[in-house]
């Protein structure tokens, strides 16, 4: 811990002016306020979330819930599991295609980027993740949609379209996660490396990215976290329908579009387990947070213990 | 919105509150005609301001069933009376026709199907356009969110109890069907017949071409007629508002951008 001024204390803001001393307390309350607000939206959206989903669980039967392979509310079938199916087949793909491209981008902009060519490639990397998903959505519709139709010979709606634009959406969330951790090393490292004779590429990949590994993955585990919960981009190009895929162009369907596109009409049992999902996906993304604070809680054992 | 969330209160309550029997027209039912009641209301209200239509959809049954109660003044329905519901005396005022058309992709080489055909397609039970006498290639089916009337009016006409092939794309707009048929080569969807543009290829059904005029005439199949259903001939604000649906102004505008086909007739 670097040493910091030591903390005005009660005694010490009691030789200040009263109206100074009002002030740091009044502001000192108010920024814990914004925090309790914080919080407390987080356990209301889950409280609320939770107790309306949770007779979806405790009606159809957890296990009928989660692996019925019929999502058919209309008929009484609420199974969610092609949906599950649907929401982990799209997040893998877009993993897939999405992760290279990050870190690599990642690493350029650390390692090998003149000043001049970082300073333009990180703000458009930046500005990638200010685009709002509906225009993701709107250009995979308009522009790739076809394109895939063209290539496979159906509709173009499924999950190797969604993969494509979901790749894209994630590459900021780990891209510029992927660059902070690589930018900790501290340059000591870089230059030993060097000194020892090694080149630009034989540093990059047996020096920095090892040294950076847990960063880096903390950034894919994120960038899983963004491609799980995008929800109007992948309704636009995905087709919608509730069943096992017969192709990775077939259309399909996710928990996050299919709580969008039943919300409108469900009632009864189907909202509930519209909610039920919402319970799915918020296990899953505190899953996430968490496996993410595991690995960081191991890294700072293992620097502690050397 | 205030009106809707009134009017549903009335229904419900069974109009406990007191209100001036000539200046409020209580019209619930079909969800799909909810538009064109609402929008025709609204410009009532505007031309007479002391009078005002309160609207709701709640469903075509819960329409006839409340205009029979005495609930509401007028219920609309998307469907005709039931052999039940014929005894209740209701006086039938046909306003409008839905007419549903099965679009396809402009290079689709076949243009004729028959209704059992259309519900094979969207049954999943035909998968490929070489059993319709066209080019082997597999069937891109398309079909509208659970929400939309115009599935539901789909479902009703040409579906029956077969059930929806599930692995069809559904989408969540008209403009979505239409541009999607109109790029994808395989694809098939239908659509109300007032959205029908250049860039898809309409198909006959039975032998029919669906216009205004076979729709009219009755000759094209997959097409259900809007009702308003009153006690009775519809009298006082009833009648002078059925009018006011019936007449141009609201037939050519909100009638048609409603995607719906005006009905030629006057009220009697």
């Amino acid at each position: 811990m670097p040493r910091t001024a030591p903390k005005p204390s009660a005694t010490n803001l009691q030789l200040v002016s009263r109206a100074t001393y009002l002030k740091e307390i009044l502001l000192k309350n108010l920024f814990l306020v914004c925090a309790c607000v914080a919080v407390a939206g987080v356990l209301l959206i889950f409280g609320f979330v939770g107790l309306r989903g949770w007779p979806a669980f405790a009606e159809v039967g957890p296990w009928a819930f989660l692996t019925g392979t019929e999502w058919s509310p209309t008929d009484g079938q609420y199974g969610i599991l092609p949906l599950i199916w649907g929401t982990v087949l799209v997040m893998l793909g877009a993993l897939v295609i999405g992760t290279p491209l990050a870190v690599g981008t990642a690493i350029f902009l650390s390692e090998i980027a003149s000043p001049r060519v970082r300073a333009i490639v990180r703000p458009a990397v930046e500005l990638l993740a200010g685009i709002p998903s509906v225009i993701y959505g709107f250009f995979g519709l308009i522009i790739l949609r076809p394109i895939v139709a063209n290539l496979t010979d159906g509709l173009g709606f499924g999950a190797v379209t969604a993969w494509f634009i979901l790749a894209i959406m994630i590459v900021p969330t780990i891209a510029t996660l992927s660059e902070d951790a690589l930018q900790s090393i501290p340059p000591g490292i870089r230059e030993a490396s060097y000194a020892m004779g090694a080149t630009t590429w034989q540093t990059i990949y047996k020096v920095i990215v090892p040294a950076a590994k847990i960063g880096i993955i903390d950034a894919i585990i994120l960038g899983m976290g963004r491609a799980i919960g995008e929800t109007m981009a992948v309704l636009m190009v995905v087709g919608n329908a509730p069943v096992f895929p017969e192709s990775i162009a077939a259309p399909i369907a996710t928990l996050t579009t299919q709580i969008v596109m039943d919300m409108p009409y469900a009632a009864g049992m189907h909202r509930t387990a519209l909610f039920g999902m919402a319970i799915v996906l918020f296990v899953a993304s505190m899953g996430l947070v968490a496996l993410v604070r595991l690995i960081s809680r191991l890294q700072t054992s293992i620097e502690s213990g050397r | 919105m205030v009106c809707v969330l009134l009017a549903a209160l009335l229904a419900i309550t069974g109009c406990s509150g007191k209100r001036e029997v000539d200046s409020e027209l209580v019209v619930t039912g079909s969800t799909t005609i909810l538009p064109i009641a609402e929008i025709a209301g609204e410009m009532y209200h505007e031309i007479h301001l002391d009078r005002k239509i309160l609207v709701s959809g709640l469903g075509s049954s819960a329409g006839i069933e409340n205009v029979a109660t005495g609930t509401s003044d007028i219920g609309t329905s998307s469907r005709d009376l039931k052999p039940a519901e014929e005894d209740l005396g209701l006086y039938d005022t046909p306003i409008a026709y839905d007419a549903i058309v099965v679009i396809v992709n402009p290079t689709n080489p076949v243009d004729e199907l028959t209704t059992e055909q259309v519900r094979a397609i969207f049954a999943g039970e035909i998968e490929n356009w070489s059993e319709l006498g066209g080019e082997d290639r597999d069937i891109g089916l398309v079909n509208r969110d659970e929400a939309s009337g115009t599935r539901e009016a789909f479902h009703k006409i040409v579906m029956g109890d077969v059930p929806f092939d599930r692995t069809a794309a559904v989408l969540p707009g008209t403009g979505q069907v239409r541009s999607v048929v109109e790029n994808a080569r395989g694809a098939v969807g239908y659509i109300s017949l007032g959205f029908v543009n250049e860039d898809v290829k309409v198909v006959k059904v039975d032998g029919v071409v669906p216009t205004a005029e076979t729709v009219v005439s009755g000759e094209y199949p997959l097409q259900r007629l809007l009702h308003f259903f009153t006690v009775g001939p519809p009298e006082g604000l009833a009648a002078d508002y059925i009018e006011f649906v019936l007449s141009d102004q609201v037939q050519q505008t909100v009638v048609r951008d409603a995607g719906f086909t005006p009905i030629s007739g006057e009220v009697e």
